[in-house]
């Protein structure tokens, strides 16, 4: 063994450099584990039992307050033409538009209303169903949260955008849609918490 | 200087993973689909290392729960400074040693009785027995040598940390890891040396043996 092979021996701890860079390499080639499915859920249990999950009952509750105000302020814009028709026009004029006719136009539309107050309802009975559980399954809390989030952008949409009565009336539709399958995903998890 | 033979080389896959600072930022407000992500991206690698650490998928799995458990309550203190597999791979690595070490209190033994007390493991000559035939199981062969040394050869030749970050990561001295690996590689060498013979067979096969095209 040359001088150089033994200094390179010694600083490879024992190794020589073509046995060390075939471990290496062998060892970089190793194949990574895949771990349990149900590891994500031991820890997301005692991740939330530990209170350090933003609680989605919390985020909920906030935004069902904030859909809450969506459907006020949606209803006071649309409502705002026709009350100020009503106060402002003087008794004495003759009005160009029939009173019944100018809330025909200003109001707003008689299935868009059914769907704001469908809405509600639907808001009213989740805050009435009991919390969530503090274990949760994985699958059925990734759906929640799905569901919340598509609302949430939905009320972005009604609140902060523009929308003509056509739009408006597709997203209060598509709003309670998702608000019908939250509850009824929220009703069957407290049906598995009594058993 | 120090020689390139000399420094450990990175090869840790934890480097590999990139995560969107968005997630993270995501994750630190505590959002549980943000941390899922992470823990998608990182929970092979980490689980990998504590496999091989401890050799027990239990085990395994328990410091799989307990790093993700600290990367969750600590995220809050991750600057960005240096990849986020870097601090992950730093914390799994510190809770797999504290098990090591927490194992070895248990029976009253220390770290450097790790040899001497593994009697069970494989001796070097049985590692090297079929040696004509045998192709390198380096998994097993891992597996045969005591907890530690298989520690200290993960670190240094797979995940690049020094002799001194193994030392410190483990409360001894540069002496000691250095040891640990020259002991392990002794009982791997065997092993190399049939995978070198036979690298060196195939290249010495002339080309006429492969025929003409």
């Amino acid at each position: 063994m040359s001088d150089k092979e033994a200094q390179e021996e010694k600083m490879n701890c024992g190794l020589s450099v073509a046995q060390r860079d075939l471990l290496q390499a062998r060892l970089a080639d190793l194949e990574d584990t895949v771990p349990p499915r149900e590891v994500w859920q031991r820890i997301e249990a005692q991740a939330r039992a530990e209170g350090l999950f933003r609680h989605r009952l919390a985020t909920g509750t906030r935004w069902f307050a904030g859909s809450g105000i969506a459907a006020a302020v949606v209803l006071v814009v649309l409502n705002v033409p026709l009350t100020t028709t009503l106060v402002d026009e003087p008794n004495d004029n003759i009005s160009a538009t029939p009173p019944v006719a100018a809330a025909s136009t200003n109001a707003v539309p008689a299935n868009l209303a059914a769907l704001m107050v469908q809405s509600q309802e639907i808001e009213r009975n989740l805050r009435a169903l009991p919390g969530q559980p503090s274990v949760v399954r994985a699958g059925t809390a990734a759906t929640i949260a799905e569901l919340e989030d598509r609302i949430a952008i939905i009320d972005y949409r009604l609140n902060y955008t523009r929308l003509t009565q056509g739009e408006a009336e597709i997203y209060w539709r598509e709003r309670v849609r998702l608000m019908n399958s939250l509850l009824n995903l929220r009703r069957a998890q407290a049906q598995r918490m009594t058993f | 200087m120090r020689s390139a033979a000399s420094k450990p080389r990175d090869m840790s896959k934890f480097t590999d993973i990139q995560i969107d600072p968005g997630i993270v930022k995501r994750a630190t407000r505590g959002e549980a689909k943000a941390h899922e992500i992470i823990y998608r991206a990182f929970s092979a690698p980490v689980y990998s290392v504590c496999l091989r650490f401890t050799r027990v998928p239990a085990h395994a799995e328990d410091l799989l729960q307990e790093t993700f458990m600290e990367v969750i309550r600590s995220i809050g203190q991750y600057r960005g400074d240096a990849p986020l597999g870097i601090w992950v791979r730093r914390v799994a690595v510190s809770k797999s040693l504290m098990f090591l070490r927490s194992a070895w209190h248990a029976r009253g033994q220390s770290l450097d009785d790790d040899w001497e007390e593994m009697t069970y493991e494989a001796k070097p000559s049985d590692v090297g027995s079929d040696r004509q035939d045998k192709a390198m199981d380096l998994d097993a062969a891992l597996a045969s040598l005591p907890s530690v040394s298989r520690a200290v050869v993960w670190l240094h030749d797979v995940e690049g940390f020094t002799h001194k970050e193994i030392a410190d990561l483990m409360g001894k001295t540069e002496s000691f890891s250095k040891s640990q690996l020259s002991r392990a590689y002794q009982r791997l060498r065997p092993l190399l040396d049939v995978e070198i013979e036979q690298r060196e067979a195939r290249m010495a096969v002339p080309d006429s043996a492969f025929g003409s095209c």
